[in-house]
């Protein structure tokens, strides 16, 4: 993610992961897969269209005009994608911004999800980063293959380069015309330095024939027919299964002894291992080895494990909320969030005519990806170690994985499989681990772990227990003069990546993944924004970054505040907003990413309002249209998102019912109309679930509801009517993973506030809740 | 050693009686198309037809199914192209993919038994398939889709 | 006088222990040799093939695992555990040396060969009914087609004094009424027959009847409903549970399919009965058995039948369509991720076996909730109800309050009965009871 993240907010990881930008992009990569005794490529790599995985092996030589693809004899274009998938159909993005920039036919291109070699550079997905760090990467290596080609022809028939045209597959000059293949069967060796593939001309925007059409996915066909191969479907002649035996809390929980005694007569059963873990990352965990999955489950129901246990048995949510205010009380906790020079809070407030202040809060959420955890590890022929599962960030499990093996950083090596649902979860492969621990302690030979769904929550890194504390602060006019907010929870980058942490403008490190939502497009004055860590949570768990991360919880907040501010000065709430979107200073936006600042972030609200009919006075009692904006993911990478809501509330029971969700995105470029509706669809449901439906809570150090008995996402009986604007831009394409999770539960609390004229603060937004709510408004 | 048939063909299978029909599909005939998602019939993932019924392979003992005719994902259409199949690809309702054998083999059921299904039955029958991508309103798309071109194919069929 | 008063009495006695013995005492047949036995011609073998079928003989005669026939299949009863004989072709611990005779005596009044009295487990108070001929069927089709087993019958748990198989006498005395089956001038031949079967070789009473204190079936309560092995076998009288009214057609088609999609499913006890056996009979024999049973669940009524009435099962198929605030209770969130995938009907014209309707289910209207939870709790196999279709088990994946909840939900939203009581404590009490499903 380095190399096109602003380099403020996202440090370099270090020499072992070099940045993508510092690399040259030689031509000509022949075997690169030997190079550490690394499996074959044919082992080591994903091709999602095929029933097995297997890659598309070259017909004849091949040309690699970059790191990025080679194209065969046969004209095929094999594009490498170092991005996991998870249902974001990110390969087929990626291949289509490099086929649509060289000029290839679509039906020629393939695509191939690669190992860890660290030639890839930095291995990441998330933070709906893929199509917008992608995009100029691969619209160069596009441009390369282009030029390449068009320069072997042009001295093929003794014309000018520049009287050449490449398009769909073909190469073309006076009445002249050859396939890539035919060009690549020809000898093809190319070369572009880094400084060569910068200065490259790419097309206009009006010459991309590909962008923005409607194209059949590449990891389609084997998702509906049984032949997608997920990490769970890993298999290895000789491997033995594996299943863990969980201490009672993530931290500080060791093994005292362990009976079998009892599982011993289980066929198949072989023995289970105390691991011992040098990387810290999974302490206290046992692990029952079988020769069936089925055998060692049993056996690990019949294995009692005794523990020394430590403090985090004894927090439960409640105490972690608490820990939340205590910290937001204490003015001194915290980094400052840079907010520009807006003037001095404390003074402003001071001097206020009025000041309006609330607290929002959110319970703690599982992932809940559909495919538990899990991974295959064993040593192979050369002496390597090869991880086997899907994952997100490669790159921050690999350390991770060298000091659990106490082995370099070339002894180690993860294959990339399809994931059964990412949101995040798999950014942190702390799961790879355990089964690594299992294959050192059997010497080399092939574990494959599969966690059970209760031990998959059990393990989760949970979206945490969040506070927001937000105050307004107006002067004798009503005007806004000033804004101070506080937001407060586990921080997972703390956690696991540290050197991720910008300093705040007190010096203080913060995780922007734990903050970002906090320092809204709106112009409101003297601001301050400060981000706190809870470390009781980071104590007591391992915080997680769950789709859409801290814009799921602060948007809440400042969307929810927005509303009340709004009402508490006797103001429409949409017209409070507009006001306050001014395009100036800070909020003018910066090219190439945030171009246009509040002004677009104005026009989404507008046109979802417009298009919702907020505000419409015919709708029955006790329901309402709520609306809200958010900008995605954070200042950077801006995704502008307009959202409104239709609900109704039945004051009996407390239930909210949503009718119906609008969502205006302007996303930039859209590259892939039809995913980008389905991210947009998924996001928006996401948000919708948590906002209703999802929550647990911590008890004794542990989460509460592991299984669907008793976590009840959102279901399709729940799925409301969704109606989507996408806004028609050239700008830069921006993410979609997440933005639309992010609007719809503040748009639900303003409808809920609208209809029955209560006011929800805290997620998820039980009917208990309403009711409660209810009963008091009355009394 | 228990006997049935999978996909039509007859097998024997020398395992725990007790043991699930998700992991016999899986570690023992090699059909991995099957998912294991919650374990506790919930979620759907591991849904099979057992006499044609959609059925929770996860919480179905091996020993239950002696004798019965199972059909996992890789079985519904020798191609792969049930009519669900296609409106599925059509509308390129997955997205991590994970809980569609569940969902299509669930579709395939109700369709079977309810050739014209309303919303509100999908709604009902589709619910016990968690999609944690969201797809829903695809999958709802889909099987309306299906429902029709099943329709089509019989009255010219 | 007082000592002719005590003569008298000690006279009476004695004339009655005298005509006690009488009646008790059975004298030993001989032994007949394999190479003795009479020639079976094949129709009388499949005769009794199907008869025997059509009593299920092989399911309380063999053991789990065992050898078909080969008795020791354990019947637990309040007085202790009885282990069936095997009534294999072995001369020495089957009934390899019985002849015609012998086995028809033991069929017709409860005396083996030795002239032992047989322990009621053995249904010979129905049996009784059963004609010679088809008595002879079934000895033909147990000496021609059963493989001998040599495996020794294990001895009862019964407690003395019930372990003497003397006094089995005098239960015969007070409970059975022997002799064969007279049909009825008043009824047709398809109810004859029907009655014949049930009452004769299906031995229906043995279950659907409730017993007296001495195990005996009440006479005063035929096919009133009873409680066996954990399981309720309903009332087949007007006091059946079921929403719809049984016909005759349905009972048959139930008989012949182990399901029928108005009422439910042969499952537990009754799955064997009906896939194990009575399925086999012909077509002709199961539509007897439901003319029979639709007059018993008429209490005999002869008059014009009543109107169709489809009304509850509309009704169910109603209350079971989806409901926005279907996660507001437990039990409709369950039943709607976990049960209603199958359950859930669009139709009261589309309804199928394979598709239970549960508002209109038998398991749903009993007064005791225990079909419903022993279904939940370990499905149904694909040997019982609907033939190859199976129901997941969800012992290991809900809890008790959880199964609890969903049986609650179902009877309060799609029936009008009162709520089963003590719901939670009835799944834990059905999870811990190991019986025969």
């Amino acid at each position: 993610m380095a190399d096109t993240l602003d380099s403020r907010r996202l440090p370099d990881q270090g020499p072992s992961t070099p940045r993508l930008s510092r690399r040259a992009f030689l031509v000509s990569m022949c075997a690169a897969g030997a190079v550490f005794g690394f499996p074959r490529a044919g082992l080591a790599a994903m091709n999602p269209q095929a029933a097995d995985g297997q890659p598309l092996e070259a017909a004849g030589q091949r040309f690699e005009p970059t790191l990025w693809y080679w194209i065969d004899t046969e004209g095929r274009v094999n594009v490498n994608v170092i991005r996991a998938e998870m249902g974001q159909h990110v390969g087929t993005a990626i291949a289509r911004i490099l086929a649509d920039e060289l000029g290839a036919r679509w039906e020629d291109v393939h695509i191939e999800h690669v190992d860890s070699d660290p030639k890839w550079g930095t291995m990441v997905t998330g933070g709906s980063w893929s199509v917008w760090q992608s995009w100029p990467v691969y619209r160069q290596a596009g441009a390369a293959g282009r030029l390449a080609l068009a320069e072997k022809a042009a001295a093929l028939w003794g014309v000018k380069a520049s009287a050449v045209t490449v398009a769909d597959g073909r190469v073309r000059a006076g009445g002249r015309d050859i396939g890539f293949g035919e060009l690549v069967r020809r000898g093809l060796d190319r070369q572009f330095s880094e400084d060569e593939l910068k200065e490259l001309p790419l097309k206009p925007h009006d010459q991309l024939t590909l962008l923005g059409r409607d194209l059949k996915a590449l990891d389609i066909d084997t998702k509906t027919n049984g032949q997608a191969i997920y990490g769970i479907d890993a298999h290895r002649e000789g491997m033995v299964h594996a299943v863990p035996i969980l201490p009672p809390t993530r931290y500080d929980c060791a093994i005292t002894a362990i009976d079998d005694s009892a599982a011993k007569d289980i066929k198949g059963y072989r023995q289970t291992l105390k691991l011992d873990d040098p990387s810290g990352t999974a302490p206290g965990w046992a692990m029952v080895i079988a020769d069936s999955h089925w055998a060692a489950r049993q056996a690990a129901g019949r294995i009692q494990v005794s523990y020394q246990t430590g403090d985090a048995t004894r927090v439960n949510e409640a105490e972690i909320q608490a820990e939340n205010r205590r910290l937001a009380d204490d003015a001194d906790a915290g980094s400052i969030l840079d907010t520009g020079d807006s003037g001095d809070v404390d003074a402003v407030f001071k001097g206020a005519a009025d000041t309006f202040q609330a607290d929002y809060t959110t319970q703690t959420v599982l992932h809940f990806q559909l495919e538990p955890v899990n991974a295959l590890v064993f040593r192979n022929d050369d002496g390597v170690w090869e991880v086997h599962t899907g994952n997100q960030w490669q790159s921050l499990c690999l350390p991770w994985l060298q000091k659990a093996l106490g082995v370099d950083e070339d002894q180690v090596v993860m294959r990339t499989y399809l994931l059964g649902g990412g949101f995040g979860r798999r950014l942190n492969g702390d799961y790879a681990i355990p089964a690594a621990l299992a294959s050192k302690a059997l010497d080399g030979r092939p574990v494959k772990m599969i966690l059970t769904r209760a031990d998959d929550s059990h393990f989760d890194s949970v979206r945490p227990p969040t506070l927001s504390r937000l105050r307004m602060a107006f002067d004798a006019d009503k005007r806004v003069v000033g804004m101070d907010s506080a937001v407060v929870s586990g921080w997972p980058t703390k956690v696991m990546m540290p050197a991720f942490m910008p300093k705040g403008v007190n010096g203080e490190p913060y995780d922007p993944f734990s903050s970002d939502g906090i320092d809204h497009w709106y112009g409101v004055g003297a601001q301050r924004a400060r981000a706190i860590s809870n470390e009781l949570a980071e104590h007591t768990f391992r915080p997680g970054w769950l789709r859409s991360v801290s814009p799921g919880w602060t948007n809440f907040a400042v969307e929810s505040f927005m509303d009340e501010a709004a009402r508490h000065i006797g103001q429409d709430p949409l017209r409070f907003r507009l006001d306050h979107f001014k395009a100036e200073g800070r909020n003018a936006g910066q090219a190439p990413n945030s171009v246009g600042g509040a002004r677009r972030q104005a026009a989404v609200l507008e046109r979802v309002a417009a298009l919702s009919g907020y505000g419409r006075d015919d709708l029955p009692a006790d329901s309402a249209i709520g609306i809200a904006t958010t900008y995605g993911q954070s200042r950077s990478m801006p995704t502008w998102v307009g959202g409104a809501v239709h609900l109704s509330v039945d004051r009996d029971s407390g239930r909210v019912d949503v009718h119906k969700i609008w969502l205006v995105v302007d996303c930039g470029t859209v590259v892939d109309p039809n995913g980008a509706r389905a991210q947009v669809e998924g996001s928006a449901l996401w948000g919708l679930s948590m906002a209703l439906y999802e929550g647990t809570e911590f008890k004794n150090g542990r989460v509460a509801d592991t299984n669907l008995d008793r976590y009840a996402p959102l279901r399709m009986m729940d799925t409301p009517e969704i109606e989507i604007e996408l806004v028609d831009s050239t700008e830069v394409p921006v993410g979609l993973g997440e933005p639309g999770t992010t609007v719809v539960a503040p748009a639900i609390a303003n409808a809920l506030h609208a209809a029955v004229g209560v006011r929800l603060r805290h997620l998820p937004i039980t009917p208990a809740a309403v009711r409660e709510a209810l009963r008091r408004a009355e009394s | 050693m228990i006997e049935c048939t999978i996909n039509g063909e007859t097998v024997r299978l020398d395992a725990d009686p007790d043991m699930p029909l998700l992991w016999a599909l899986r570690d023992l005939a090699g059909l991995t198309g099957t998912k294991f998602g919650c374990g506790i019939g919930l979620c759907g993932a591991c849904t099979v037809h057992v006499g044609g019924n959609a059925t929770r392979s996860c919480i179905t003992p091996l020993k239950d199914v002696a004798g019965a005719a199972i059909t996992t994902i890789e079985g519904l259409d020798a191609d792969g192209e049930h009519p669900l199949q296609q409106t599925w690809r059509a509308l390129q309702v997955p997205q991590c993919g994970y809980c569609q054998s569940g969902q299509i083999m669930q579709a395939a059921a109700l369709l079977k038994d309810m050739p014209n299904p309303s919303d509100d039955d999908i709604d009902a029958v589709m619910t016990g398939n968690l999609c944690r991508c969201m797809t829903y309103p695809r999958i709802r798309g889909a099987i309306r889709d299906a429902a029709a071109a099943m329709k089509e194919a019989s009255a010219h069929g | 006088m007082i000592k002719r008063i005590f003569l008298a009495l000690l006279l009476l006695a004695v004339v009655v222990a005298v005509a006690f013995t009488v009646y008790a005492w059975h004298s030993e047949l001989p032994a007949m040799a394999a190479s003795d036995r009479p020639d079976f011609d094949a129709a009388t073998v499949e005769k009794g093939r199907v008869l025997a079928a059509a009593g299920y003989c092989a399911t309380c005669h063999t053991a789990e695992g065992g050898e078909p026939y080969a008795g020791n299949y354990p019947v637990v009863s309040d007085f202790g555990t009885i282990y069936a004989s095997n009534i294999t072709p072995d001369p020495d611990t089957g009934i390899g040396d019985w002849s015609p005779a012998a086995f028809r005596r033991a069929m017709h009044e409860g005396v083996d060969r030795e002239g032992r009295h047989l322990f009621p487990a053995f249904p010979y108070d129905h049996f009784t009914k059963l004609s010679d001929q088809d008595a002879d069927a079934l000895y033909a089709y147990l000496m021609s087609e059963v493989a001998p087993v040599n495996q020794r019958t294990r001895e009862s748990t019964l407690p003395f004094p019930l372990n003497l198989r003397f006094l089995q006498a005098g239960w015969k005395l007070l409970f059975v009424d022997f002799g064969r089956y007279q049909p009825d001038p008043d009824r047709d031949d398809a109810w004859n027959r029907g009655a014949y079967l049930a009452e004769g070789i299906s031995h229906c009473g043995a279950c659907h009847t409730p017993r007296n204190a001495l195990g005996a079936e009440d006479q005063g309560q035929r096919y009133q409903g009873a409680v066996i092995d954990s399981w309720t076998a309903p009332a087949l009288t007007s006091r059946n549970p079921s929403a719809m009214r049984w016909t005759a057609a349905d009972l048959s088609g139930y008989l012949k399919h182990g399901a029928d999609a108005y009422h439910g499913i042969a499952a537990g006890p009754m799955g064997p009965v009906v896939h194990a056996g009575i399925a086999e009979l012909p077509d002709r024999d199961l539509h007897a058995l439901g003319v029979y049973f639709a007059s018993i669940a008429r209490d005999g009524d002869s008059g014009p039948l009543p109107e169709p009435d489809s009304s509850p099962a509309q009704a169910s198929v109603a209350a079971g369509k989806p409901d926005p605030a279907w996660r507001l209770d437990d039990g409709e969130r369950l039943y709607a991720t976990a049960c209603a995938s199958c359950h859930y009907n669009d139709s009261a014209d589309n309804l199928k076996a394979t598709r239970p309707d549960l508002g209109i289910n038998s398991a749903t209207r009993l007064d005791d909730p225990a079909n419903l939870i022993h279904v939940i709790l370990d499905g149904v196999p694909a040997d019982e109800g609907s033939q190859g279709v199976v129901m997941p088990a969800f012992r290991s994946a809900l809890d008790d309050r959880q199964i609890a909840a969903i049986a609650a939900y179902l009877r309060a939203s799609r029936t009008d009965l009162p709520a089963w009581p003590d719901l939670p404590e009835r799944v834990g009490e059905l999870r811990a009871h190991a019986g025969t499903h």
